[in-house]
């Protein structure tokens, strides 16, 4: 027992953060492709226009609320994706959410079994950490999860020995309670809370200069920065920041998630520093993207390709990688979306790998693996 | 002391409530819920949940103390004991002034739509976190209860969209509590027509377009999707279309618009597609205008995906995660032939052997876990900010989930919450939740003694392990609200 509780601290340095935009991110407003002739006629109203937009490529630009990352962009360390998504057609949150948490048709999610397949994959306490409230599907099935919105927030009340060595026995003596499910939990907890009452002596202050949005998603990063720097074994750990879902008067509604997002992102790359980024990566998807045209609300309806931002190691930074479909109405995949022409699955396998993957396979079961190199 | 205002407020209560009359149910609900809160309580008695205790803990936010004693007295058999105490759940019409009274300072919550805008909406938002768990605790009409908070998962409303900022609170009070143990298809019809509803899914702005505009099908599709069939029900997305097209026209009146009648649903005829429709196969002639909505609703609940996909969203509720197919399948013939009546379906739910054997085995969620403590431990709470802090951290306020779907409802996404549900446990015991107190040296001289207390916190005798580890822990009672068998319904 005590042997896995200690595990937390670890060599291994690398941390892999999933940053999920929920409610089907527009691809088009994130990195619109200014280029694209067919881009401006679908989108009258909600268009980025070409002398604001942060030129990229000869195609794709940045959002003007997404400044922040530019540089990171142009430095190599922020990597882009486009026309990149799932194979769901449902368009419905839950199930493209689902598909894509999961990884796949199996049960568990996809960082779930990255967690149990990784190369000496004894987990430590924080091998998994949720920001947040709630736990989320792609952590399903993995070893240990913790849920969390701060360090700070564990007051610790339980830390009476006795108390915790009570709830040991019991809940160790209950293996079958929810289909053996509890137990595990307990002890996930219990190590958790050993382990993080010695972290909480020694807090960490973001560096200078890193200047975190004031919100759920800025301190969510915050902390994932204070864990990373303590050292504390995280191996996954994932933040949620919601809102997407623009079907009305779109530009007021996720104008502001984009400045969020992006000064968020920009924030933990100066708070890592170079060093501890050397074993970090971030990366940023949805669910799906939206319809081409815009609807008469000054909205945009459930689509499906969007995109996905990588940084820090294995980003393949400065560019953005896109089998590029093009707008044109005929090109458009059901009722007018952008096609998915890169699987979401071919971005994560080799991030997956760079960070201890042995089977890629088993992670995302029944996915028939990366194209063949054209 | 503490209890014995508690007892006074709930005598006042009955008297209202006898004062009131046409009741005739008043007298077994006097024998249900208020006799004996001084005296000693006799708690359950038997190694395993036995059908008491069982039926307590499935149809309420949680027993407290005297339940199980004042429900064995209802009959001289267990059997038909347990008849009575489901008889009287169902019944709908018994005033609760009990509940009333426990939210009777949040009065804002009282206001007609159009003066709910006048409130601050943090106030409104954390009123209704408040009020919700409040009622949890102290209503006589558990059920009722438990039902409006299964329907407000199934139509979820995330209250920080738009101007549910300031329409929720009317929609639980209108629309979901007033229905819950009411008929399914009134209780949809209200929904679908509700400002809040309106609001959150968009349909307020779903309207025909100059030619090649889309309607907006965002609520046509969780209409289909999350209230009716189920994502496998058998639509199509031509489906979602033309109901998106039959509701075009319904709007809410809304501040930027109009200084009256603000919150006031409407039917834009000008806005509305009246051409022909075809939903799920059937013909809605052209020219219905507002009755389109009627129509559309018809032929979904009349939809056998509708009846199997509300019979599996009551047996996940009060049997199982993955419930067993017989019970879903006799639920919904109950749902189908009854034409969507609630009470009748949940008789047959409450009546499967599926649902009887099922003792122990469901996760409580966070809301039913703290509302669950705070009634066996025999709480007196003011609510407010110190106890809606402990929802934020177990993530699950009412009225916050942000997205159509709703809270989870199976047991693995809320397994991080032990942590703190073990906090919970032990700041409730040790008196450190503002406007919060329990007794714990009284409610042990109650129940007989400590392992008889253990016995009515864990529902059946607690075992040699328990007790042993209760008296190790050297706080009893936390210990018990932190232990596996309490996280358990």
């Amino acid at each position: 027992m005590t042997s896995l509780w200690s595990s937390g601290v670890r060599d291994d340095r690398r941390t892999l953060v999933v940053v999920f935009l929920r409610g089907g991110a527009d691809g088009l407003a994130l990195v619109p492709p200014i280029g694209d002739d067919a881009y401006h006629l679908a989108r009258p109203t909600l268009g980025v226009r070409a002398r604001d937009a942060i030129r990229l490529d000869d195609r794709f630009s940045l959002h003007p609320r997404l400044a922040p990352l530019a540089p990171l962009f142009h430095d190599g360390t922020l990597g882009v994706v486009h026309a990149v998504g799932s194979d769901d057609t449902t368009r419905s949150h839950f199930e493209a959410q689902d598909l894509m948490e999961h990884g796949g048709d199996g049960g568990g999610g996809w960082l779930g079994r990255f967690l149990r397949e990784r190369n000496g994959a004894q987990p430590g306490a924080l091998s998994a950490v949720a920001l947040g409230e709630e736990f989320p599907e792609s952590l399903r099935g993995a070893p240990s999860v913790t849920v969390m919105r701060s360090l700070d927030d564990f007051a610790v009340d339980h830390d009476d020995e006795p108390m915790l060595r009570a709830l040991e026995s019991l809940y160790d003596a209950d293996t079958m309670a929810l289909g053996g499910r509890l137990a595990p939990a307990a002890r996930d907890t219990l190590a958790a809370l050993r382990r993080l009452t010695q972290l909480r002596a020694s807090p960490l202050r973001p560096r200078a200069g890193a200047d975190y949005p004031a919100d759920d998603f800025g301190r969510d990063l915050a902390q994932v920065a204070r864990l990373i720097k303590g050292r504390v074994g995280v191996a996954v750990a994932t933040v949620d920041l919601g809102g997407w879902d623009s079907h009305v008067a779109q530009g007021t509604l996720i104008e502001p998630l984009m400045e969020r997002l992006a000064r968020g992102l920009a924030a933990f790359h100066h708070d890592l520093g170079r060093e501890a980024l050397a074993g970090v990566t971030v990366v940023v998807m949805t669910e799906f993207g939206r319809r081409v045209a815009e609807n008469a609300s000054f909205g945009t309806d459930h689509g499906r390709g969007s995109m996905m931002l990588v940084l820090g190691d294995g980003a393949e930074g400065g560019r953005v990688r896109a089998r590029w479909p093009g707008l044109e109405s005929k090109l458009l995949d059901g009722p007018g979306d952008v096609p998915v022409t890169t699987d979401y699955r071919e971005v994560l396998a080799p991030l997956l790998a760079r960070h201890g993957a042995r089977a890629v396979a088993r992670i995302f079961p029944g996915w028939p693996g990366l194209p063949a190199v054209a | 002391m503490t209890s014995r205002r508690r007892f006074l407020e709930a005598s006042g209560t009955l008297a209202a409530a006898a004062a009131l009359g046409g009741c005739a149910d008043v007298s077994s609900w006097r024998a249900l819920w208020t006799t004996g809160e001084d005296g000693i309580f006799a708690p359950p008695a038997s190694t395993e949940i036995d059908e008491i205790s069982h039926v307590i803990a499935r149809l309420t936010h949680g027993a407290r103390p005297g339940d199980h004693a004042r429900v064995r007295a209802l009959a001289p058999t267990v059997h038909e004991a347990v008849a009575r105490f489901i008889d009287e759940q169902l019944a709908p019409g018994h005033d609760d002034a009990r509940a009333d009274q426990a939210v009777r300072r949040l009065e804002a919550l009282a206001e007609p739509v159009g003066e709910l805008y006048e409130y601050q909406p943090a106030l409104l938002r954390d009123q209704l976190a408040d009020s919700t768990l409040r009622r949890a605790v102290y209503a006589n009409r558990q059920l009722q209860e438990v039902m409006t908070g299964v329907w407000s998962d199934h139509f979820n409303i995330d209250i920080s969209k738009g101007d549910c900022r300031w329409l929720t609170p009317a929609y639980l009070r209108d629309v979901l509590r007033p229905h819950a143990l009411g008929s399914f298809p009134a209780l949809l019809r209200a929904v679908v027509l509700s400002p809040a509803m309106l609001w959150y899914l968009d349909g307020r702005v779903n309207r025909r377009g100059s030619p090649g505009e889309q309607p907006n099908e965002n609520y046509a599709r969780e209409l289909l999707e999350l209230h009716t069939l189920g994502v496998h029900g058998g639509y199509t997305q031509d489906d979602i279309m033309e109901v998106a097209r039959a509701l075009t026209g319904w709007t809410v009146r809304s501040r930027g618009e109009s200084r009256f009648g603000i919150g006031r649903v409407e039917f834009n005829a000008g806005a509305h597609d009246d051409g022909e429709k075809v939903v799920l196969g059937q013909r809605i002639a052209a020219g219905g205008g507002a009755r389109d909505v009627h129509d559309v609703l018809n032929i979904v609940i009349a939809h056998p995906a509708c009846a199997r996909f509300i019979a599996g969203t009551l047996c996940r509720r009060f049997i199982a995660d993955d419930p067993p197919a017989a019970a879903v399948d006799a639920v919904a013939r109950t749902f189908a032939t009854t034409g969507g009546d609630i009470p009748a379906t949940l008789r047959t739910l409450f009546a499967t052997a599926e649902f009887r054997a099922a003792r122990g085995t469901r996760f409580k969620r966070p809301f039913h876990f703290i509302v669950s403590a705070l009634r066996a431990t025999d709480a007196t709470t003011q609510g407010g900010r110190p106890l809606i802090v402990w929802l934020e951290r177990l993530g699950q306020v009412p009225f916050q989930y942000p997205t159509p779907d709703g809270y989870p409802r199976e047991a693995g996404p809320w397994l991080g919450t032990l942590l703190w549900r073990w906090q919970f446990a032990g700041a409730l015991v040790a008196g450190r939740i503002e406007g919060t107190r329990v007794n714990p040296a009284q409610l042990v001289g109650r129940a007989g003694g400590e392992r008889e207390l253990l016995a009515h916190l864990l529902g059946r005798l607690p075992t040699r392990e328990e007790e042993t580890a209760a008296r190790a822990s050297r706080q009893a009672i936390a210990l018990a609200l932190s232990a596996p068998a309490f996280q358990l319904t």
